[in-house]
């Protein structure tokens, strides 16, 4: 619509010294909508006539950019700011809860909360996997790979157990967090973490989870304990959820092993990654894929020499994660106190995210 | 483009309110009443935030001259301030286990002086003790002196997880996990009263006995309590008809966590586990409605304000809010960054005090509170706004008055 209007103006602009008829007669035309008329023929041609303005106009404004550009570089000036497009995340609500990092009441928190311990490097976490009552087919295999991807965990079979049972059998043989894989209609849908001996339970909903056979050319990963990447935990809920996914890791990531595993929140979606990373010569990337042109290779050589690129391989799983709730003390569903729950009328805006 | 998510404020009435958060910190929210400057906002901060500090239970007497809120802290101390200024006046360790209840009497008695005060604590394994503690003046020690108490046993086993003291401060009440409610007179310090679980269900099923919350129905009147259940009920217990309750209320499916009665009588207020509050009007056991505000964590207190139709909730989500009784909408929140414990309101403040002014400087500022103050007595509308108010007030004292003039006729 903005479109239209601006070449409203222009119309009008041009056509001023003309006969008033005229204007009103174009003017008239341009409001058409070509969904309002009903003779194909001429609606397609309206429509075709619209579209190469449209067209001939963004190659017109990304010109005038590039020229901008071009000549601020040259006369050795600044470059013109480069336009940040609007997405949902960057025109976020306003929100009193994300965290600032000038606020001790914040540290003070933290070094209170049930994770310090760990995160300190005072306790090794341990963590025991378990899954729902009934298990097959995807989930076995999920929890082999989670396996892989968190050192010292331990799988146990569910068997008839409660939970709350397990979560005392855990805390008597000093485990310090409780994976709970759970499977319906033998798809894994949900991850319940339960931090012990105290703290909080984070219940998960899992989705678009994708095992590591089904990952094209993914690799192996290592023994060695990965390092850890938390992006975008902003709020006070993120930090404390942050947080909680920090204490399931060793705090003295093996640099050898080149192991990354990422969580990337984004719109309440965090998103589980497992990567392996390798730095590369660019000389000797080129000659291998340049079979042709080695001469141009050797001259260049002398210049790219020295320089790394870093590739990623992963090697799965890959999974997202969404919070449900996030519960005070261990698990209970009766008596249990939440720090957080999502209900549906905190639903307001769909720029309004939690973590 | 993005809509601001700070809530609409619908006229706060001028409050001042003191929240109690796990850190141990004390944070004193104040309202100010007028057209402009009615959003609540944090005016100071009391303590160092220190984890072993948590504060646990917390009563104030909020009288006239010298209010004082007494705090209990997970370390055992408990903590006698002035809810004007936060000074320190008096302080003592507590033997004997967490602290789980308290209260400050109001009514001072006749043989101490008035620079002493009594206090009833209850600790989580039974162990009741009324103290008086002497006040030192001076902020800086605190020689207070440990009066020969009294210590009695509310109860032998379980853990005592809430308690309240009626409106004339005669008659205490304990509850708690695996603990019937039970009622003791104060002065002769014996048990008069003591509830009986519910009969086993249809499907033969006994609820083991968790009360989380307890409250007097009526401030006048001792025999009807309300308490709240860790199976989501809101009984009603008369003790001069039965033992058993009442009337009892099922609300979802989450533990009931505070209970409040409102000042009529009738309607009780309660908050949940999972953030829900909602008023139930006890004579028919009817729910009259939810306060329905994106309160996503636990509550864990409330308190009606005495005079304007408002109450206040705080809970684990961090956020302290202020609730429209009538309509039931959500009047501000103040997000308060930890997890919060305990909430009271001091009713003395009035919001006059200082001008319109201060809703534009930052309330921490604290030259800019300064001007305001200098500044109070050349503004006008404020003055003529509690002129009318008190006109307001008046009226009704008159109406009141007549009413019971007719009474009195008939």
């Amino acid at each position: 619509m903005g479109f239209k209007r601006k070449r409203n103006d222009k119309e009008g602009d041009d056509d001023a010294g003309e006969e008033v008829r005229e204007v009103s007669h174009t003017v008239k035309k341009s409001h058409v909508l070509p969904s309002s008329i009903k003779n194909k023929d001429q609606r397609s041609a309206v429509y075709a006539k619209i579209k190469q303005e449209k067209k001939r106009d963004k190659i017109k404004k990304t010109r005038a950019r590039d020229a901008a550009e071009k000549k601020a570089l040259e006369l050795g000036e600044e470059l013109p700011p480069k336009k940040v497009p609007r997405t949902i995340e960057n025109t976020r609500e306003l929100d009193e809860t994300v965290c600032k990092p000038d606020d001790e009441e914040l540290f003070a928190g933290h070094d209170a909360d049930e994770f310090s311990s760990i995160i300190k490097r005072d306790s090794i976490p341990k963590i025991l996997i378990t899954t729902c009552r009934f298990n097959s087919t995807r989930g076995p295999a999920f929890i082999s790979e989670l396996l892989s991807v968190i050192p010292n965990a331990h799988y146990f079979k569910r068997g008839t157990y409660d939970l709350k049972k397990i979560v005392e059998y855990a805390n008597n043989k000093d485990f310090t967090s409780i994976v709970v894989v759970h499977t319906n209609r033998r798809e894994p849908d949900a991850l319940v973490i339960i931090a012990l001996p105290e703290g909080p339970t984070a219940h998960f909903k899992l989705s678009k989870l994708v095992l590591r056979k089904d990952i094209k050319g993914h690799g192996n990963p290592t023994g060695h304990t990965p390092e850890l990447i938390l992006n975008n935990f902003t709020t006070r809920l993120g930090n404390r959820v942050g947080r909680m996914i920090h204490s399931l890791f060793p705090q003295n990531p093996n640099f050898k092993g080149r192991r990354v595993v990422t969580f990337h929140n984004q719109r309440d979606f965090i998103f589980f990654r497992h990567h392996r990373y390798i730095f590369e010569q660019k000389e000797t990337k080129q000659s291998d894929t340049k079979g042709k042109k080695v001469k141009e290779a050797k001259d260049e050589k002398s210049t790219f020499k020295g320089k790394t690129i870093a590739r990623l391989q992963e090697c799965g799983p890959r999974f997202t994660l969404k919070l449900r709730s996030l519960q005070h003390g261990t698990f209970d569903t009766k008596g249990g106190e939440y720090e957080w729950v999502h209900k549906a009328e905190m639903d307001t805006s769909r720029r309004r995210f939690f973590l | 483009m993005p809509r601001s998510s700070t809530v609409e404020c619908g006229g706060c009435p001028p409050f001042r309110a003191l929240s109690f958060d796990v850190l141990g910190l004390i944070k004193v929210i104040e309202a100010r009443g007028g057209q402009q400057g009615n959003t609540p906002k944090i005016v100071e901060r009391w303590g160092e935030p220190d984890a072993s500090r948590c504060i646990v239970a917390v009563s104030i007497n909020d009288r006239q001259n010298n209010p004082l809120v007494a705090v209990g802290r997970k370390n055992g101390e408990i903590e006698l301030l002035s809810a004007t200024n936060g000074d320190r006046r008096a302080a003592v360790i507590a033997e004997g286990g967490a602290i789980a209840s308290m209260h400050l009497f109001k009514k001072e008695q006749s043989e101490l002086s008035s620079r002493s005060c009594t206090l009833l604590t209850c600790t989580i394994n039974g162990k009741a003790m009324l103290r008086s503690i002497e006040i030192t003046n001076s902020s800086s020690d605190s020689n207070s002196t440990d009066d020969p108490s009294t210590t009695w046993n509310v109860c032998s086993a379980g853990t005592i997880l809430c308690s309240s003291v009626d409106g004339n401060e005669k008659y205490a009440l304990f509850g708690g996990k695996g603990v019937e409610l039970n009622m003791w007179d104060l002065e002769k310090r014996d048990k008069n009263w003591s509830a009986k679980s519910p009969p086993k269900n249809n499907l033969d099923i006994f609820t083991p006995t968790w009360f989380t919350s307890a409250a007097f129905l009526d401030k006048d009147d001792h025999r009807k309590v309300v308490v709240g259940t860790n199976s989501h009920q809101v009984r009603l217990y008369d003790i001069s008809a039965q033992r058993r309750p009442v009337i009892s209320v099922d609300f979802r499916e989450s533990p009931i966590k505070a209970v409040i009665g409102d000042l009529d009588g009738n309607t009780i207020y309660f908050g949940t586990g999972s953030g829900d509050l909602a008023s139930v009007d006890m004579r028919t056991g009817k729910i009259l409605g939810c306060f329905v505000g994106k309160c996503s964590g636990s509550i864990r207190s409330i308190v009606r304000h005495p005079e304007f139709p408002v109450i206040a909730s705080c809970g684990l989500d961090g956020y302290l809010r202020v609730w429209d009784l009538k309509s039931r909408d959500l009047l501000s929140a103040v997000f308060l960054k930890q997890q919060l414990t305990n909430v009271v309101l001091d009713t003395n403040f009035s919001g006059e005090e200082p001008t319109s002014a201060a809703a534009n400087s930052s309330p921490n500022d604290a030259n800019a509170v300064m001007e305001n103050q200098d500044e109070e007595d050349t503004l006008g509308p404020v003055k003529r706004k509690k002129s009318s108010k008190d006109n307001k007030q008046s009226k009704k004292h008159r109406k009141s008055k007549k009413k019971l003039e007719e009474e009195d006729d008939d």
